[in-house]
C-alpha cells in the first residue's frame, strides 16, 4: 500500500519558509543596502536557497530512508573529515569568531550541520541495532557517548557551541526515548552542568558572554550588546508591534538582523501575534513529525524521524531562548525563518527524510 | 513493554517542549508588558538625538515695568558628525572656520568626532548675521538652535542688585541666584530620529517649544537709579573717594526705590573682577560708625520715653563734655553756647546727645536701639547683608553710653540706618525692607507671588515721630543740613560725619561722610540716604559733601515720584554767601507801580501797555531765587 507524503509538515514549511523571505528583507534591507547596495540581495539569496531546498525535500521525501541505515557509517566518517578539514586554516574560513565554514562564493557549508544529520542517522542505527543492550550503561550507553563526545570535542575546536548545544541535546533526546534508565540522565545532567562550567573556564569570553546574559546592562556596549539590543526591539515592539515594515532596531542597532536575531525584529514588528504564530508553527512541525515517527513500521525510522523533528524543535527553542534573554547568546540560527543557506538546507533536509518516513508507515 | 516506554517518554519531551515554548511566550509577554515603559524610554533616547532650544530667562523689571534685564536671542551651531559625509568634513570645518574666524583645527575636532552630536563651542551665542551665513552653506548635520543669552542694558548700575548669570545662563549673583527657579525657563527642545550610524530617518521631527521664564518687578525705579548712579559717579569723581553709596525708600512700605554703590563691576563681563567688589553690596554689607545721623535715634528714643522737652528744655554747651574723667568733645571747636534741645537736633551737638542719652540710660537706649532694628539683619530679600556691631548692655559704661548717644563706637548697615530713620518718620513702624515686588509668570499672565509691606513692629507712637520729623525738618531749615534744602518742599533730614576705624583707632583725616533726608517733612514719601567714603580735597563734613547730593537725588525723586509742592514748610535761614529764595508775592490785580514797589527783590519785566496786572509768571506765593525776572502781563 503505498501511503501519501504528510501534507501538513511540508505545508506548514512552506509557509514558514516564505514567512521567513519576507521577514529576511524587512530585517535586512537596511543592511543590504548598505554593504551591496542592493536591498534585496539577502532575499535573493535566501529565494535560491529556499528554491534549492524545495528540490532536497523533493528528492529526500523519495530516497528510502533505510539507504541512510545502511551508508551510516560512511556519512559520519564523510563528517568526520569534513569537520577535521574545516578546522585548517584556509581550507574552513572564520565568521563570527568561529572556523566554522567552507567558504564556496557567497555561499557557505557548515560541517557541523551536516554532523547533526549524520549522527542523527547513525545514532538511529545504533539505537536501532542494540536495543536489548541499552538497559547496560557500560555496553549500551557508552560506546555512544564515546562517539558523541568525539564529534562534540571536534566541533567546539571550531569553535560552535550553538550547534554543539543542539546536537547534543538531540542525541541525548533519542537516548532518552530508547529507555536508558531516568537515573542515567540525571548523571548526565550533573555532569553536563561540570563540562559546560569547565568549557567556560577554558574560553573567557563565553563567561562575559553569562555575565553579559545575567545582567546585560553591566557591558551594554560589548558583551552585553547584543542581548540589549534583542530586548529593545522586543520591548518597545509592545503587544500589537510597531507594524510589518515598521521595526527600527533593523536600522544599525541590532547586528545583522536578518541571522540570529530575526525573531527580534517579528516580535518588534508584529507584536506577540507574530510570537504567537512563529511558536506554534514550531510546535506543529515538531508534533507532526514526532507523529509520523511513531507510526514508522521499523524501529529505525522512530529513532530517526523523532530525531531530524527533535533536531529541529531544540534549534528554534535554543534561539528563540536567547533572543528573549532566557540563555546566554549562543549563536544558533532560526530554522526556516533566519538568513543563512546552510541553515535552510539542512533544517529542509530534515524535512524530506521525515516525509519519505511518513510515507512509508 | 518497549513499545510503550517509547511513547511515554516522546509525550514527556513534547511535554517538556511544550512548556519550554511556554516559557518562551511567558518571557515575550513580560518584555512587552511589564518592560514596555522602561525599554521604550531608553530605546526612544537610543532612537532619538535631541537638540536643547534654552528658554530665555525671565526679564527683570523695574516698578513701571521697564526693562533692567533680559535675554536677546542667539543662535547655536550644532554638528551631527555621522551626517557629515567624510569627505566633506575637511570642506565643511573649513567653511565654518572661517565665518566664526576661528581654528580650523576648533571646528574639525566636532565635525570629526566620534559622537551622535557636538556643540561647536566656538559656535555659541551667534548673532544674526553670521547664523544667516552658515546656514547659507547648506550643509547636511549642520544645526542652527535658537538660544538666548543675558544681557544687562545698564552694565555696572543694578550689577549688585541684579548680579548675573553664567555661560548656561544659570544665576550666579544677586537676585539672578536667588530667584534662578522662577527666572529660567522651561527649555524646548528640537528632536530627530536617527539610525545606529547617526544617519537621520525619515520619520517627522518634533518640536517643543522653549517657554520663557517668568518676569520678576522690583520696587526700583529706573529712573531715579540713573540720578543715583550719576550722582555717586560725580561724587566720587569729584572728591576721589574710596566708595560711594546711596538708598532711597519708600519710608512707609520698605520699598526700596533706589539703590547703588561704587565701585561696582559691568554684569555682562563680570569675569574681570575682583570678588571683593563683586560679593559686597555695599548698602547692604558694609558696616561702619554712622556717626550724627544716628542721632535720630537717640532723639526719637529719648522724645518717646518723655525724658525732654525740645522746645522748652535747655543745654548749654562748651565744647566739651566730662564722662566719668573722660573728655568727649563736640564737632565745634568752643561749643554751641546756650541752646534749646531743638537747637542741640539742630546743630548736631555732641555733648547735648550726650546728656541725652545719660537722661535715657543705657537699657532703655539699647533697647530702643534694638527695637529699630541695629544689630540684626533687615531681612532684605537680598544676598550678602551685614548684621552690624553694638554694645553688650552688660558691658556698656557710662562712656560707651555716651558716644552710642551720638553715633560713635557702635556699627551699623546702611540699609539698617535707613529703614531705623524711616521708622522714626513714618509714624513709628519698623518695616522689612524689599526689592523685589512681585513675580509674574507671562504665559498665563498671573501673579506667582507678590511682596507686600510688612511691619515688624511699632517703635516708638505717631505723636513721636511727628516730632522727630518737625525736628529733622528744622535741621534742614536752620542746622547743619541746610544744603539739603528744597525751595517749595519740606525736607527733614540730618547730617553724618564719622571718622574711620582702623585697628582700633581712629583714622586721621578718613571719614564716611553722610546725610539722610527725606521729604516731605510732613508726610515723607521718600527718605534718601548719602555716604561718601573718604572724599579728599573737602571740608569732611556731611553736610557740604553729602547733603548736596541727597538734595540732587532728592529733586529727581520730586521728579519721577511726582512729589506735590507742598506750603507750610519752615523758612530757611539765610546764612553768608546762601543764594536768597523769597515767596513771591502775588501782584495779579495791582497797578504797575504798586507792582513793581512788591517785587522789589525781584527783577520785572513788563508785556503789554495798560497799567493793571492780570497775569504773572512765574505763579505767586512760590519760592523764587532773589533777582529772578518776574513777567507781569499788563491789560
Amino acid at each position: 500500500m503505498k501511503k501519501s507524503i504528510d501534507k501538513p509538515v511540508l505545508i506548514m514549511v512552506i509557509i514558514l519558509s516564505i514567512f521567513g523571505l519576507i521577514m529576511i528583507y524587512s530585517a535586512s534591507y537596511i543592511w543590504a543596502e548598505y554593504k551591496f547596495n542592493d536591498t534585496l540581495h539577502f532575499v535573493k539569496m535566501q529565494s535560491i536557497f529556499f528554491l534549492i531546498g524545495l528540490a532536497i525535500i523533493y528528492f529526500t521525501s523519495k530516497i528510502d530512508y533505510h539507504l541512510y541505515y545502511k551508508y551510516s557509517n560512511i556519512i559520519l566518517l564523510i563528517c568526520a573529515i569534513l569537520l577535521i578539514l574545516v578546522l585548517i586554516p584556509g581550507i574552513g574560513s572564520v565568521r563570527n569568531g568561529s572556523r566554522s565554514w567552507f567558504g564556496i562564493g557567497p555561499l557557505g557549508i557548515q560541517p557541523s550541520e551536516m554532523a547533526k544529520i549524520g549522527l542523527i542517522i547513525f545514532v538511529a542505527k545504533y539505537l536501532t541495532n542494540n536495543e536489548r543492550i541499552m538497559k547496560s550503561i557500560v555496553h549500551g550507553v557508552l560506546p555512544i557517548l564515546l562517539v558523541i563526545g568525539f564529534f562534540f570535542f571536534i566541533i567546539m575546536l571550531e569553535p560552535d557551541f550553538g550547534t554543539s548545544m543542539v546536537i547534543v541535546c538531540t542525541l541525548i533526546a533519542m537516548i532518552f526515548i530508547s529507555g536508558v534508565k531516568i537515573s542515567f540522565f540525571v548523571k548526565i545532567g550533573l555532569l553536563g552542568i561540570v563540562g559546560i562550567i569547565g568549557i567556560v573556564i577554558a574560553a573567557p569570553y563565553r563567561m562575559m558572554r553569562i555575565i553579559s546574559f545575567l545582567n546585560p546592562w553591566s557591558d551594554p556596549l560589548g558583551s552585553g550588546y547584543q542581548i540589549l539590543q534583542s530586548l529593545y526591539a522586543i520591548g518597545p515592539g509592545g503587544l500589537l508591534g510597531q507594524g510589518f515594515f515598521k521595526s527600527r532596531q533593523k536600522y544599525f542597532y541590532l547586528p545583522e538582523p536578518q541571522t540570529d536575531f530575526i525573531f527580534s525584529i517579528i516580535s518588534e514588528e508584529l507584536g506577540f501575534l507574530g510570537v504567537l504564530i512563529v511558536t506554534c508553527a514550531f510546535f506543529v512541525i515538531f508534533y507532526c513529525g514526532v507523529k509520523d515517527s511513531l507510526k514508522a513500521k521499523d524501529l529505525f525510522g522512530k529513532y530517526l524521524g523523532f530525531g531530524l523533528s527533535f533536531g529541529i524543535v531544540i534549534q528554534a527553542i535554543l534561539n528563540l531562548a536567547v533572543v528573549v534573554g532566557l540563555v546566554p547568546v549562543t549563536g544558533v540560527t532560526l530554522p526556516f525563518l533566519s538568513y543563512g543557506g546552510s541553515s535552510l538546507l539542512v533544517s529542509m533536509l530534515s524535512i524530506g527524510i521525515i516525509l519519505n518516513i511518513s510515507k512509508n508507515n | 513493554m518497549f513499545f510503550n516506554d517509547i511513547h511515554t517518554r516522546i509525550r514527556f519531551l513534547l511535554l517538556v517542549v511544550i512548556i519550554i515554548l511556554l516559557m518562551i511566550i511567558g518571557k515575550v509577554f513580560y518584555i512587552q508588558v511589564f518592560s514596555y515603559n522602561k525599554l521604550s524610554k531608553i530605546t526612544e533616547d537610543l532612537w532619538s538625538r535631541q537638540m536643547t532650544i534654552n528658554a530665555p530667562r525671565g526679564d527683570i523689571v523695574d516698578r513701571n515695568g521697564k526693562i533692567l534685564a533680559t535675554s536677546i536671542v542667539t543662535t547655536t551651531i550644532y554638528v551631527v558628525p555621522g551626517q557629515i559625509k567624510k569627505e566633506n568634513k575637511e570642506k565643511v570645518s573649513k567653511d565654518i572656520s572661517e565665518i566664526l574666524n576661528c581654528d580650523y583645527d576648533d571646528v574639525y575636532k566636532y565635525v570629526s568626532k566620534n559622537s551622535s552630536m557636538e556643540i561647536i563651542r566656538k559656535g555659541m551665542d551667534l548673532d544674526s548675521k553670521t547664523a544667516e551665513k552658515i546656514e547659507n552653506l547648506g550643509y547636511d548635520g549642520v544645526y542652527l538652535v535658537v538660544d538666548s543669552k543675558r544681557y544687562y542694558p545698564y552694565g555696572d548700575m543694578l550689577a549688585h542688585i541684579i548680579g548675573f548669570v553664567g555661560s548656561d545662563n544659570q544665576g550666579l549673583s544677586g537676585l539672578e541666584l536667588t530667584y534662578d527657579e522662577y527666572l529660567t525657563g522651561i527649555n524646548g527642545s528640537l528632536k530627530y530620529y536617527s539610525d545606529g550610524k547617526g544617519n537621520k530617518l525619515e520619520v517627522p521631527d518634533s518640536y517643543i517649544a522653549p517657554s520663557k521664564g517668568m518676569t520678576l518687578q522690583l520696587t526700583l525705579d529706573l529712573e531715579l537709579m540713573q540720578a543715583i548712579y550719576n550722582e555717586l559717579n560725580n561724587a566720587v569723581a569729584k572728591y576721589n573717594a574710596d566708595n560711594a553709596l546711596s538708598i532711597v525708600m519708600n519710608p512707609k512700605t520698605g520699598e526700596v526705590l533706589a539703590m547703588g554703590s561704587l565701585p561696582s563691576f559691568n554684569p555682562n563681563e563680570y569675569q574681570k573682577y575682583s570678588e571683593e567688589v563683586i560679593n559686597r553690596n555695599l548698602p547692604i554689607w558694609k558696616t561702619y560708625e554712622p556717626g550724627s545721623t544716628f542721632k535720630i535715634i537717640t532723639l526719637a528714643s529719648s522724645v518717646e520715653e518723655g525724658v525732654v522737652d525740645l522746645f522748652k528744655d535747655t543745654y548749654y554747651d562748651s565744647g566739651a563734655i566730662n564722662v566719668e574723667g573722660s573728655t568727649l568733645h563736640c564737632w565745634k571747636h568752643g561749643g554751641h553756647g546756650a541752646q534749646t534741645y531743638l537747637q542741640v537736633v539742630e546743630n548736631s551737638c555732641n555733648p547735648g546727645f550726650v546728656t541725652l542719652g545719660e537722661k535715657l540710660g543705657k537699657d532703655t537706649l539699647m533697647k530702643y536701639i534694638k527695637n529699630f532694628g541695629f544689630g540684626t539683619k533687615t531681612g532684605i530679600d537680598l544676598n550678602g547683608e551685614g548684621n552690624g556691631i553694638l554694645f553688650n548692655v552688660d558691658k556698656m559704661g557710662p562712656v560707651e553710653l555716651a558716644t552710642t548717644a551720638f553715633g560713635q563706637g557702635i556699627s551699623v548697615t546702611p540699609i539698617q540706618q535707613v529703614t531705623a530713620v524711616s521708622a522714626a518718620i513714618n509714624g513709628g513702624l519698623l518695616n522689612t525692607p524689599y526689592v523685589v515686588s512681585s513675580i509674574i509668570d507671562d504665559n498665563s499672565k498671573s501673579i506667582i507671588y507678590e511682596n507686600k509691606p510688612t511691619a515688624k513692629r511699632e517703635v516708638i507712637s505717631k505723636e513721636t515721630s511727628a516730632i522727630v520729623r518737625f525736628a529733622l525738618e528744622s535741621v534742614v531749615a536752620n542746622g547743619t543740613g541746610r544744603n539739603a534744602y528744597i525751595e517749595n518742599y519740606r525736607v527733614g533730614g540730618k547730617t553724618g560725619t564719622a571718622q574711620k576705624v582702623s585697628n582700633g583707632k581712629y583714622m586721621v583725616g578718613n571719614y564716611i561722610l553722610s546725610f539722610i533726608g527725606f521729604l516731605p517733612a510732613n508726610d515723607p514719601e521718600a527718605v534718601v540716604y548719602v555716604a561718601v567714603d573718604n572724599p579728599k580735597g573737602v571740608t569732611q563734613y556731611g553736610g557740604t559733601v553729602s547733603a548736596p547730593i541727597a538734595r540732587s537725588i532728592m529733586l529727581s525723586a520730586i521728579e519721577t515720584l511726582g512729589i506735590k509742592e507742598q506750603s507750610g514748610g519752615m523758612l530757611k535761614e539765610y546764612q553768608y554767601l546762601d543764594v536768597r529764595y523769597l515767596v513771591l508775592p502775588d501782584v495779579v490785580g495791582m497797578s504797575k507801580e504798586e507792582a513793581t514797589k512788591t517785587l522789589k527783590d525781584f527783577k520785572v519785566k513788563y508785556s503789554g501797555s495798560g497799567n493793571k496786572v492780570t497775569y504773572m509768571s512765574p505763579s505767586p506765593n512760590t519760592f523764587q531765587k532773589v533777582d529772578t525776572t518776574i513777567t507781569l502781563l499788563l491789560n
